[in-house]
C-alpha cells in the first residue's frame, strides 16, 4: 500500500508540475492556482504515506534511503507551501512539483513491493531524528537552490533589458533572495542537528564518533561548506546575486555528498 | 431593423478636430435623435479618440442623412471644419454586420490607440447607461452592448491584450515590480524633472512609494517638485551622500557628462550591503554611466531600453489582437442569430393568435352545445389549451431555432403560406396589424420562456 500511495503521489506532483509548466507559459494564473492545489494534495496523500510507514512498521524505516528522499521532498513541499503564505510565489510550484515528483517517484521504485517484507528499521531514536533533520536541512536548502536558480535567470533577462517571454510571470528578485535567505536560516541549522545526530548514531553503533566513512567524510565537508555560505550571506553581507550563485552551487555539493557519495560507494 | 454607425476615431480625424466634437454631456443630442422619426435607438459615444454615433433605424437612408446632419449641424457648432466636404472626410461610416462588429471591437479595446488599454469599456458603459437614462437606448441596441460588453470581458479574460504595459512610465513601474516584492518600505531619489519621469514616479507612487528624494541644480526647483510630491528636497551637491538610501533612482537632467558613474553605485551598494537598485535614467545625453549596469543589483535602464521593452509588448499585445478577434467575431455571430431569431417573432405571434383563435371560437361552439358543470368547463378548457400547446410547440421551436440563420427565412415564409398567415379573412389576423409587426420584441422574445408553450 505504501508503495501505490506512493506512486499515486507521485502522479500528482506530476499533475501539478504540469499544470504550472502549461499555466506559467500560457500566462493562467488560475492554472498555477490549480497546480499549487494539487501540490497540496499530493502532500496530503504523502504525508499519508508516512502515516502508513508509521503503522507497517516499528520504529518508522526512515533510515532507508528511498524512505529519506520521499521524507525530504515531502518536507520541502511543506517548506515551499509555508513560504506560499507568506509570499507571492506561485510560480515557484513549476519547480517544486517536479522535485517533488523524483523524490516521490523515486521511493515508488526503490521501496520493498512487498506488504510482507519487513522494512528494516533502527533500534535506537538518533537515525530517525539524524534522517528527520537532515531531510528538513536538505529539503530548505533544495527551496533555496530551486529560488537560486530561478534568481539568476531573472537577473540575467534585467540586465540583458530582454522582456518577459510569452505571458510569463515570476517572483520578484527581492521575494526570491528573501526565499533564499529564509531557506538557508532553517536549513543551515537543521543541517547542523543532522550532522551531529548523525555523530550520535555512529559514535551509538561503532563507540566512535567519526569512522572516517566517504559518506560521513563528504558531509562534514559539505557542511563546513555551507558553515562559509551562511557567514559570507549574514556576517560579510553578501550581495543578492553571490547568494543565488552560494544557493546553486553549495546545494549541488551537498546532494552529492550526502546522497551520491552514498550511492557511488 | 438596421444598425448603422457613424463617427471618427484617431485614425480618421486629428485630435485638434476630435477635441472639437467631443460630447460632455450626449442626453440632450440623443433625445433630439430618437425624436426623428428615422431614428429609433441611439447612443453616443464621445472618448478623447473617438466621437461616434450608433443608431438603429428602419429607414437607412434617411438616418445617414439624419447622422450627417447632426455631426455638420450640432456637433462641428458654427465654424465648419474646413467646409463640409472636409468633415465628410473624417467620417467613418459601418451599416449592419460591420457597424455591429465595429461596437463589439470598440469595447474589446481592439479598436483602440493603444489597444488593449482597459478605459474605453467603462466609457462605453458610461454611454449605455446615459442613453438608457434618456430613453434613447432600447431593447436591440441594449442587447447589442451587452453582448460587446460581455465580448470585450471574454476578450479580456482569454487574451494576454492587457497584460503588457506599453506606455514607458507603466514599463518602469512594471520593471520595478520585478525587482520590488512591494514598494513598502522603498526609497526613490528624483534627480532632474521631465514630464515622463515625473509620470513615472506619480504611476510608482500610486503602488504604494512613500518615500521620495528630490535633488536638482536649482534648490528652488527640487523644493518645488519636493512640494508637489511630499518629498524632502535636497541639492545635486548632497548626491552621492543619499545615493545609498535609494532602491529607485530616476535621472532626467540637462548636462554634457554623466552625474553619477561606477564608483559611486559601488559605494553606495556597499553601504546598501547588496540590496539591489533599479536606475531610470531618461536623460539625453544619459545622466548615468551605462557601465553601472554591470554591476550585480544595479539594473539601469535608460530611455531606449524602456522604449524597446514598450515596443516589445505591444507587439505582444498585436498578436494577442488575433485571439482577440476571434472572440469578437465568435460573440457577434451569437448576436448575429439573436437579431435574425427576431424576424420569427411577429410570424409565431400571428401563428399562435391564428391557434388562440380557432381554439376560442371552436370551445364557444362545443360548450354552447354541452351542458356542462364549472369544474367540467375548467377541464375542457384546460384540455384544448394544452392541445393547441402541444400542437405548436414543434413549429414554434424549429421557427425559432431556424431563424437564427439566414436560410431560416424560408420557414418563415413557409409557416405563413402553410398556415394561411397572410389572408385577412381568417381568424387571428389581428395580429398582423403593421404595428404589432414593426415592434418585435413586443411580446414573445425568441428566447423568452412561455411556460405555456409545453
Amino acid at each position: 500500500m505504501i508503495v501505490a500511495i506512493h506512486q499515486l503521489t507521485a502522479a500528482l506532483y506530476l499533475a501539478a508540475g504540469l499544470l504550472a509548466g502549461v499555466g506559467l507559459v500560457l500566462a493562467r494564473p488560475t492554472l498555477s492556482r490549480a497546480a499549487v492545489a494539487v501540490l497540496v494534495a499530493g502532500a496530503a496523500l504523502h504525508g499519508v504515506a508516512f502515516v502508513a510507514f508509521h503503522l507497517a512498521a516499528e520504529p518508522p524505516p526512515l533510515t532507508d534511503l528511498p524512505a529519506s528522499v520521499s521524507l525530504m521532498a515531502f518536507l520541502g513541499v511543506l517548506f515551499y507551501l509555508s513560504l506560499l503564505m507568506r509570499s507571492r510565489l506561485t510560480a515557484l510550484v513549476v519547480g517544486v512539483a517536479p522535485m517533488a515528483f523524483l523524490g516521490a517517484f523515486f521511493a515508488a521504485l526503490r521501496l520493498p513491493h512487498s506488504e510482507h517484507v519487513p522494512f528494516v528499521g533502527a533500534a535506537s531514536s538518533w537515525p530517525h531524528a539524524h534522517v528527520l533533520l537532515a531531510s528538513g536541512g536538505l529539503a530548505s536548502l533544495a527551496v533555496a537552490f530551486l529560488a537560486g536558480v530561478v534568481f539568476l535567470a531573472e537577473d540575467r533577462r534585467l540586465k540583458a533589458k530582454r522582456p518577459m517571454p510569452g505571458g510569463l510571470r515570476l517572483p520578484s528578485l527581492e521575494a526570491l533572495d528573501r526565499v533564499n535567505a529564509v531557506a538557508l536560516v532553517v536549513g543551515f541549522p537543521l543541517l547542523t542537528l543532522g550532522v551531529l545526530t548523525g555523530m550520535m548514531w555512529v559514535e551509538g553503533t561503532s563507540g566512535r564518533f567519526w569512522t572516517g566513512a566517504a559518506h560521513e567524510t563528504w558531509s562534514m565537508v559539505a557542511w563546513a561548506v555551507y558553515g562559509v555560505l551562511v557567514a559570507a550571506r549574514f556576517r560579510a553581507h553578501q550581495g543578492a546575486r553571490q547568494a543565488a550563485i552560494a544557493a546553486v552551487a553549495g546545494f549541488a555539493f551537498l546532494l552529492f555528498a550526502v546522497i551520491g557519495v552514498g550511492l557511488l560507494t | 431593423m438596421r444598425v448603422l454607425v457613424l463617427g471618427m476615431n484617431h485614425r480618421t480625424a486629428p485630435l485638434e478636430v476630435r477635441e472639437r466634437f467631443a460630447v460632455a454631456d450626449p442626453a440632450p443630442h440623443l433625445t433630439k435623435l430618437v425624436a426623428c422619426e428615422e431614428i429609433d435607438e441611439a447612443l453616443l459615444l464621445s472618448t478623447c479618440n473617438r466621437v461616434e454615433v450608433v443608431a438603429l433605424t428602419r429607414h437607412l437612408d434617411a438616418a445617414r442623412h439624419r447622422l450627417r446632419a447632426f455631426f455638420h449641424r450640432d456637433l462641428a457648432g458654427e465654424t465648419p471644419v474646413q467646409g463640409a466636404a472636409a468633415l465628410e472626410n473624417l467620417l467613418f461610416e459601418y451599416v449592419d454586420r460591420p457597424a455591429m462588429r465595429q461596437v463589439f471591437r470598440v469595447a474589446a479595446s481592439l479598436d483602440s490607440m493603444v489597444v488593449g488599454e482597459p478605459q474605453i469599456l467603462g466609457q462605453m458603459k458610461d454611454a449605455y447607461r446615459a442613453a438608457v437614462e434618456c430613453g434613447a437606448c432600447g431593447a436591440i441596441l441594449s442587447r447589442l452592448f451587452q453582448s460587446a460588453f460581455a465580448a470585450a470581458k471574454r476578450v479580456r479574460r482569454e487574451t494576454r491584450i492587457g497584460e503588457r504595459p506599453v506606455s514607458v512610465a507603466r514599463v518602469a513601474v512594471d520593471l520595478a515590480k520585478q525587482i520590488f516584492e512591494s514598494f513598502d518600505g522603498k526609497t526613490a531619489l528624483l534627480v532632474g524633472a521631465g514630464e515622463m519621469i515625473e509620470t513615472a514616479l506619480e504611476a510608482l507612487r500610486t503602488e504604494g512609494l512613500r518615500s521620495i528624494l528630490v535633488a536638482n541644480r536649482t534648490q528652488a526647483h527640487a523644493e518645488a517638485l519636493a512640494q508637489r510630491f511630499g518629498a524632502s528636497a535636497r541639492g545635486l551637491g548632497e548626491l552621492r551622500e543619499v545615493l545609498p538610501q535609494a532602491d529607485i533612482v530616476l535621472t532626467c537632467t540637462a548636462g554634457q557628462t554623466p552625474i553619477l558613474g561606477v564608483a559611486d553605485f559601488a559605494e553606495a551598494l556597499r553601504a546598501r550591503h547588496g540590496r539591489p537598485v533599479f536606475v531610470i535614467d531618461i536623460g539625453v545625453p544619459r545622466n548615468i554611466d551605462p557601465g553601472v549596469n554591470r554591476l550585480d543589483s544595479v539594473y539601469l535602464y535608460d530611455i531606449d531600453d524602456l522604449a524597446g521593452v514598450a515596443a516589445a509588448n505591444a507587439d505582444e499585445r498585436r498578436r494577442e489582437t488575433m485571439l482577440g478577434e476571434a472572440i469578437v467575431l465568435e460573440e457577434q455571430q451569437r448576436f448575429d442569430g439573436w437579431l435574425l431569431a427576431l424576424q420569427a417573432v411577429p410570424t409565431i405571434r400571428h401563428l399562435r393568435a391564428r391557434a388562440e383563435a380557432i381554439r376560442l371560437t371552436e370551445l364557444q361552439r362545443a360548450l354552447q352545445r354541452l351542458s356542462l358543470a364549472e369544474n367540467e368547463r375548467q377541464a375542457v378548457e384546460s384540455l384544448t389549451r394544452s392541445i393547441v400547446n402541444k400542437l405548436l410547440h414543434a413549429p414554434v421551436s424549429r421557427l425559432r431555432a431556424e431563424a437564427e440563420r439566414e436560410e431560416g427565412l424560408a420557414y418563415l415564409e413557409a409557416a405563413r403560406v402553410l398556415f394561411a398567415l397572410d389572408d385577412p379573412d381568417m381568424p387571428g389576423a389581428e395580429a398582423a396589424e403593421p404595428a404589432a409587426l414593426d415592434d418585435p420584441l413586443r411580446g414573445a422574445l425568441p428566447d423568452s420562456e412561455d411556460p405555456e408553450d409545453t
